[in-house]
């Protein structure tokens, strides 16, 4: 059979045609997916389009939204994008600190500190997110901590989403391997040292991608927080101008396909970010 | 001869309630290269292991080149002993366990920079030596992965002579290889042996232990029970067990 070469003068052998037609099939699958997405959301577009149907003496009039009241509003609620967004970005910082901190402690032999690790984890892991918002708003304020909306928000969400990754965390530092400690050891590396260098390298890249997925539903879950009637963000937003003016269905729409359209976003660069990785050394 | 460069004194190792060394004693003079063999579970690995205190021995003492960590050492200072032996070993394990995030040039100068806290140039130039000796500079840029089973294992060894150990202890090197790729590692390690490095080799490679050893000691169920050189071992062994041992290596090598 002809061998094909980089200079690939010959005719394509069987091996390649055999490649081709599967790129080919799969390249049609994602234009079908694609394509039906499109038609989906047409559909979705033209349910909302206040449009009537009229089939013979069937007739059906889709739900008619009040593009004026959109228009009007649009700005206003978009404005919470940046909270949204200060609230999530803020959120994660202290949940991967704190997540990273809890496994780390998951894996120390001193009584205490593996004590604190675990209890933070079934504290936090045992209640509500909703009522570790509230308790940080409202509740401190009875011992004399007053927190802003936003600090409590970031609070709560980041040691609630702290405690849940630190598991992520711990799942990837146990994915590396008991032979690379040992060969670090074997050099003559410190336990700080081979944990910097070898395992954590690892493990972190074993980690980044669900750590992607957390930060997108941390951005969803940052709508709890206009619980606190303080912090201006896509929710709250809604709520208020909806309410105010009984046009629920409008704001909430909008607010939903912000959070939509940024949800999307993210999990483009998460996938970026995932086979970036996953093309790597591994 | 010159001073022991591994000094093994009454050595036991216990895993739960399992006694897998009892009592073991080893001196291991300077440039000699010593092949540990036994069967599966006789404690050969563990005895390797516990010369770089991977494995923590339950009771005894190990001498490396002058650093003694008695049995009776604790805290920091037993931290520190063992810290010093390991500088003094180089090891190589039957899985090369090279670092996978690292480029094959980075795993050989993690040692020196990090440990030893060499300047970066100075070891990349000791490292581009080893990895010559090796035959593996051509990789140098490449990542773990990318190589084969005997390549890994030729850069971990080069990983492991970079550190200028006095004593490079084998564990299994050549077994996780398929068969076509053993040669290579083996002949890596005979070109060490003859440039004077003192071994301990723990191996099922009958041939390399008759070929390069200048002494073969068998383990059978924790114990030493044989230790001789290797035309001796080969031709007239005295235990039994021996025996049996050395015959079933070579009803597999006629396999």
């Amino acid at each position: 059979m002809a061998v094909t070469t980089q200079q690939g003068k010959a005719p394509p052998s069987q091996a390649e045609l055999l490649y081709q037609a599967q790129l080919r099939k799969e390249r049609l699958f994602r234009a079908q997916v694609g394509a039906s997405w499109g038609v989906l959301f047409l559909i979705l577009i033209f349910l909302f389009s206040g449009q009537e149907i009229k089939l013979g003496s069937f007739q059906y009039q889709t739900i008619q939204l009040d593009s004026e009241f959109i228009l009007k509003n649009l700005s206003f609620i978009a404005k919470g994008l940046g909270q949204t967004l200060l609230i999530s970005v803020l959120s994660i910082f202290v949940a991967m600190t704190l997540a990273l901190l809890a496994a780390l402690g998951r894996l120390s032999t001193f009584p205490p500190i593996y004590a604190i690790s675990t209890f933070y984890v079934s504290l936090i892991r045992g209640t509500p997110l909703y009522l570790q918002i509230f308790f940080f708003f409202l509740a401190l304020p009875q011992l004399g901590i007053n927190l802003s909306g936003v600090v409590a928000g970031v609070t709560a969400l980041g040691l609630n989403y702290g405690a849940y990754m630190s598991e992520t965390f711990r799942a990837g530092l146990s994915s590396v391997g008991k032979g690379q400690r040992e060969a670090a050891m074997a050099l003559g590396m410190t336990p700080g040292q081979t944990m910097k260098r070898v395992i954590l390298p690892q493990a972190l890249r074993f980690a980044i991608p669900p750590m992607g997925n957390d930060f997108i539903s941390m951005t969803k879950d940052s709508a709890l927080v206009s619980a606190t009637g303080f912090v201006h963000e896509l929710m709250w937003r809604a709520v208020k101008v909806g309410r105010a003016q009984f046009n629920n269905l409008e704001a909430l729409i909008m607010a939903a396909m912000f959070y939509w359209v940024l949800t999307l976003i993210l999990t483009y660069f998460q996938s970026k970010l995932e086979a970036r990785l996953a093309k790597g050394d591994r | 001869m010159s001073l022991p460069i591994v000094k093994i004194s009454n050595l036991d190792k216990y895993f739960g309630r399992l006694h897998v060394l009892k009592n073991v004693s080893l001196e291991v003079p300077e440039r000699q290269v010593v092949c540990l063999i036994g069967r599966s579970g006789s404690g050969k690995s563990t005895l390797l292991r516990c010369v770089n205190f991977l494995e923590d021995p339950s009771h005894g003492s190990i001498e490396v080149d002058g650093v003694h960590v008695p049995a009776d050492a604790k805290g920091k200072e037993r931290r520190q002993l063992i810290h010093d032996v390991r500088l003094k070993t180089g090891m190589v394990f039957q899985e090369f366990n090279l670092f996978p995030h690292m480029s094959v040039l980075e795993n050989v100068i993690e040692g020196p920079v990090t440990v030893k806290g060499m300047d970066r140039s100075r070891a990349i130039e000791l490292a581009e030596q080893s990895l010559e000796s090796v035959g593996m500079l051509f990789k140098k840029n490449e990542y773990p992965m990318r190589l084969s089973g005997g390549q890994k294992q030729r850069i971990a060894i080069a990983r492991a002579l970079t550190m200028e150990p006095r004593v490079m202890l084998f564990d299994e090197p050549t077994s996780a290889l398929d068969p076509e790729l053993i040669g290579e590692v083996l002949n890596v390690m005979k070109k060490v042996a003859s440039e004077g490095m003192t071994m301990i080799v723990v191996t099922h490679e009958m041939g390399f232990a008759r070929e390069v050893a200048d002494r073969v000691l068998v383990m059978s169920e924790g114990e030493l029970i044989e230790d001789a050189a290797p035309q001796e071992l080969f031709s007239q062994p005295k235990d039994p067990r021996t025996l049996a041992l050395i015959d079933r290596y070579r009803t597999d090598e006629n396999k």
